[in-house]
């Protein structure tokens, strides 16, 4: 077979809690990996020191963590994300890492997998510390060590629609149509059920639920000196 | 974990008073300190719920919370309290074992 001569296309997230994947950019993840790209993510942390506990609360902060791995694992399914990696930093606490040592965990795993695709936080507009910090890290392993591929900084929602009031322009940004991958989107909210019990759209009929579900995600992307590349295509 | 049941609570308070007992303790929002060691001097309760916890410790010490209103005793013997938000979500807790808890 042909196919199976072509080089696997590979992307790279590196995020900071589980549900950041299936949150932010789960939409893309399963359209690329439905397209047969090998998906690897690595969780700095797993989210144990969140404040969802289901509702009503059924963990308590000692088991989070145990809950919180086992409800990214469900979610990598539904995305269809091959290998998953934590971490093992405890949340809340990632901007405190020894940074040359993240950094330089981040860049094994860049000249590993040799991604073509890199997704991280902008070390700024990322949101929460946690993901500055590993948006950080991550942009320096990228540049010291990607010998390919493209960067991109994963964003919330439709906030680079218009990218002029963030002082962007259209070049900047790359829309990907989700809209066929919103219903794995839709398992992977699901699949986190301690953190989206409290949200009721989530668990109302999959027909009402994915109509709160955003046609286009969107990325920054993070190394404008790449080749031109399409505004609909992280590849 | 479950409502407060004050009585309860008070009894497995009393299984840490005189013992050396780590404490991971946090307003969720805002700090946690996790696996400082105190001798307990004496623990309390208080309140028609929610509740007040607090802890004497060292001599010299004072640990005091509120809003709790959730606990359990875990598989490990330790005491977890909590105070939940009426949609699950955590604003504190106050957890005693007599081991570290996992850094």
């Amino acid at each position: 077979m042909n196919q199976e001569q072509a080089p696997k296309r590979k992307l790279l997230a590196v995020f900071a809690h589980p549900d950041d994947e299936s949150f932010i950019c789960g939409g893309t993840l399963a359209k690329y990996a439905s397209e047969g790209v090998e998906i690897t993510l690595v969780s700095a942390t797993k989210g144990d020191m969140g404040r969802r506990m289901g509702n009503p609360p059924y963990l308590n902060r000692e088991t989070m963590a145990s809950a919180r791995e086992q409800e990214l694992r469900e979610a990598c399914d539904c995305l269809g994300i091959g290998r998953l990696i934590f971490f093992g930093i405890r949340d809340k606490t990632v901007e405190f890492e020894d940074e040359a040592s993240l950094i330089g965990r981040i860049e094994a795993l860049i000249q590993e997998v040799k991604p073509d695709v890199v997704l991280t936080f902008h070390e700024r507009y990322g949101g929460h510390p946690d993901h500055c910090a590993i948006g950080k890290a991550t942009t320096t392993a990228f540049r010291r060590s990607a010998e390919k591929g493209s960067l991109y900084f994963i964003t919330f929602g439709d906030a680079l629609e218009r990218p002029e009031r963030y002082g962007y322009t259209k070049k900047d940004v790359v829309r990907i149509d989700v809209h066929a991958h919103k219903a794995a989107k839709l398992a992977a909210f699901r699949a986190h059920r301690c953190q989206t019990e409290i949200d009721e759209w989530v668990w109302q009929s999959d027909n009402a639920a994915l109509s709160r579900l955003g046609k286009y995600e969107y990325f920054m992307k993070g190394n404008v000196d790449a080749p031109q590349r399409a505004s609909d295509d992280l590849f | 974990m479950i409502p407060i049941n004050k009585m309860e609570v008070e009894s497995e308070l009393r299984k840490f008073v005189g013992a050396e007992a780590y404490i991971h303790s946090e307003a969720t929002s805002f700090m946690f300190v996790r696996n400082f060691k105190i001798q307990v001097t004496n623990a309390y309760i208080a309140g028609e719920g929610p509740y007040r916890a607090a802890l004497r410790f060292d001599g010299h010490g004072w640990l005091r919370m509120e809003e709790l209103t959730h606990f359990e005793v875990d598989g490990l013997g330790r005491l977890l309290l909590a105070g939940f938000d009426d949609r699950g979500r955590m604003n504190v807790a106050l957890h005693l074992g007599k081991e570290p808890f996992p850094e």
